[in-house]
């Protein structure tokens, strides 16, 4: 998939428009400065929006565009091509296409006397989508065609690629329209436009057989991402598949699960359950020790070591870890990581002086993040108490203290089957870059591929859904795949 | 024949061990340099950093005693930080040479990719490569923990991508090393370990 930069100009810069208002403007300075800063490099296509001529209806940057073109890009320019006339001025000052928008929703006799005289390989068909419904006029009002029937006209006039922005998401950095994209029955290159604002973005579009590339602006503008690591991201997005973890909570020994870490219940011996995980073809298995007291906690050593016996998968053991020497002792116990959670949030140096003694591979911070208001709060004491810390920076912060990994769970969500929080992962991963594992809320086979498509997550932890038998992780490996979403 | 791990104080032993015991191999765990240098059959494990893994192989004496037992004919598993032993140089933290026993250097990850790796990755067989470790899993999947990695080694069997393509398997000889960890790797790693154990 090709990651194309996207630029929007007026009055010869390079600016910005609050919810499309002409008279919010950021500017970024002039287009030659801001490609050099972006590092965009020879050869790139790039997509140009001249929002002068889709107010005024007639171009307006062609000298712009003259500029970049010598530059060696491969600049595809669009606003308010209107006709045969605009498009042939566009092509002259050295666009390589054009991408024309209204008059192909609602102008089939111009697109075609376009395509006709400048070849369909020229033109890129621009359909603006809100709630399925085609939006023209600079999105102003229904086409008269549905979606089906432009693409199929587009198709049919031998024009290659659509870019398809969904409205409601543009600019709005909450993420492109998956499932629009995933809808599309067309065999159009799509670009996909509107939303993409991290990395995860970028792959998950990837994955999605029609898309053939996307436009990404703000988030590059805003340099929430780099042009060269979304194109190193997606040159191999099946390369590294994204893990399921089952979880065991246990207690005294003990298997156990409760709904919003309360009001446990048995669910059996975890050596048993381990075992039949891996068989089942789980990615990794997380033990969390929930027992509350020091007296317990030889006990959870002893689970520990009985499991990773006859364990051939990484073992991630977390819960009441408060020491250095408490992270040893389940190292020793066979564990391969170990994860840190309400002594790490009173103490975050505790998670450096693991990082250094044991390696930043075997640290694993679990945060659990509870809703408050408009933000998320890391949670203590097992879920029941605020730190009055805001998980998001407290990841970010855990990140640059050493750990290797974390495990984002959602109290709100925990143990309600209503799927995971997609807010929270999309906060924390579109500003960490090692991996998280969604943690809190599976109950339905989308809500995998939704945190790992929508949120960002590199692994899914589900415990009582596996337990119960409602669903197996080979049940789930097998959707993701069917989905494009690379397993084990 | 029994298969002789080294029981280096920088590796997880104990995980490797059990690994090897499941696909039937008949274990000496030692670090005796004679009984090393004797061995027909050797795995090398290692986890952190190469430079102290490196350091106790040469103060004990057992980098010479796997020279010996390689010059005797034996085989020879290298594993994670003992794979990239295996190779001339690293340059982790400096420039430190290896065992030499296969031929290319290690270097850290470039790229975009967090670093280390840790996780899944799909290994890729050489087109007309030796098969004998990957009989059966070709085109597996198994589990990394690297931040360093050989790439394009001329004794390359078997590569992975992290955002690039580096070195996962090499093989000269009677020498084999992997990057990854075949006892975190589920059946594909036992079936790894399993081909080297009856391998003769």
């Amino acid at each position: 998939m090709d990651v194309i930069p996207s630029l929007d100009l007026l009055g010869g810069q390079v600016v910005r428009l609050l919810h499309g208002d002409f008279a919010k403007v950021t500017a970024y300075g002039d287009p030659e400065s801001v490609l050099d800063s972006l590092d965009v490099p020879r050869g790139s296509r790039l997509h140009l929006v001249d929002l002068e001529a889709s107010r005024s209806g007639r171009p307006i940057e062609l000298d712009v565009v003259r500029r970049l073109a010598k530059r060696d890009l491969r600049v595809q320019v669009g606003g308010g091509i209107r006709s045969l006339a605009d498009a042939r001025a566009w092509i002259e000052a050295g666009a390589a296409k054009i991408v024309i928008g209204t008059v192909a929703a609602d102008s089939p006799a111009i697109l075609r006397e376009i395509v006709d005289a400048l070849g369909p390989d020229r033109v890129i068909a621009a359909i603006d989508v809100r709630d399925g419904i085609v939006r023209v006029n600079g999105w102003e009002s229904d086409a008269r065609a549905t979606l089906a029937e432009v693409l199929a006209r587009v198709e049919a006039l031998g024009i290659g690629e659509a870019l398809i922005t969904d409205i409601n998401k543009d600019g709005a950095m909450r993420g492109p329209s998956f499932a629009l994209y995933r809808s599309l029955q067309t065999k159009l290159r799509i670009i996909a436009s509107g939303g993409v604002s991290t990395l995860g973005d970028v792959v998950s579009l990837s994955r999605i057989r029609s898309v053939g590339a996307c436009v990404i602006g703000r988030a590059l503008l805003d340099r929430r991402m780099q042009l060269a690591e979304a194109r190193a991201r997606v040159a191999t997005p099946n390369a590294i598949p994204e893990r399921i973890i089952p979880c065991l909570d246990v207690r005294d020994g003990r298997v156990v699960k409760g709904v919003n870490f309360v009001d446990i219940r048995d669910a059996g011996d975890p050596v048993e359950c381990a075992a039949r995980y891996e068989a089942e073809g789980a990615d990794e298995l997380v033990i969390l020790d929930i027992s509350a007291t020091d007296a317990n906690r030889t006990t959870a050593l002893e689970t520990v070591h009985r499991v990773s016996e006859s364990l051939f998968i990484p073992l991630t053991v977390g819960g009441g870890v408060r020491t250095i020497e408490d992270f040893r002792a389940l190292l020793r116990a066979g564990a391969d990581r170990v994860a840190i959670n309400t002594a790490a949030l009173r103490n975050p140096q505790l998670i450096a002086d693991c990082a250094r003694e044991f390696g930043v591979q075997a640290v694993v911070l679990s945060c659990d993040a509870k809703r408050v208001n408009d933000h998320f709060e890391a949670m203590v004491r097992s879920g029941k108490e605020s730190s009055g810390v805001d998980a998001v920076a407290w990841c970010r912060q855990a990140e640059e203290l050493g750990t290797g990994e974390i495990l984002l769970t959602s109290v709100d969500r925990d143990g309600t089957n209503a799927g995971y929080d997609i807010e929270l992962l999309r906060a924390v991963t579109s500003v960490v870059r090692i991996s998280v594992i969604a943690s809190g809320g599976a109950g339905a086979l989308e809500h995998f591929r939704d945190a790992i498509e929508s949120g960002g997550a590199r692994a899914v932890l589900a415990a009582s859904l596996f337990h119960d038998r409602r669903l197996s992780i080979g049940d789930v490996k097998r959707y993701l795949t069917g989905e494009g979403i690379p397993v084990r | 024949m029994i298969t002789t791990l080294i029981d280096s104080p920088v590796a997880n032993v104990a995980n490797i061990a059990r690994a090897l015991r499941t696909v039937g191999a008949e274990l000496q765990v030692t670090r005796d340099p004679d009984a090393i240098a004797n061995a027909e059959k050797l795995v090398l494990p290692g986890v952190g950093s190469f430079i102290a893994a490196m350091c106790w192989l040469e103060e004990n004496r057992i980098d010479s005693a796997i020279h010996a037992a390689v010059a005797n004919g034996a085989s020879l598993l290298g594993v994670c930080v003992g794979h990239q032993l295996l190779f001339d140089v690293s340059h982790e933290m400096g420039t430190t040479a290896g065992l030499g026993l296969v031929r290319g250097e290690v270097h850290k990850f470039e790229g975009s990719l967090p670093v280390p790796q840790i996780g899944w990755n799909r290994v890729q067989c050489a087109e007309g490569g030796d098969r004998t470790l990957f009989e059966g899993v070709e085109n597996g999947v198994f589990y990394f923990v690297n931040s360093y990695a050989a790439s394009n080694a001329p004794d390359e069997i078997a590569r992975a991508d992290y955002g690039g393509p580096f070195t996962a398997a090499v093989q000269r000889d009677r020498i084999f090393g992997v990057q990854f960890h075949p006892e975190k790797s589920s059946a594909a790693g036992l079936r790894v370990l399993r081909n080297f154990v009856s391998w003769t």
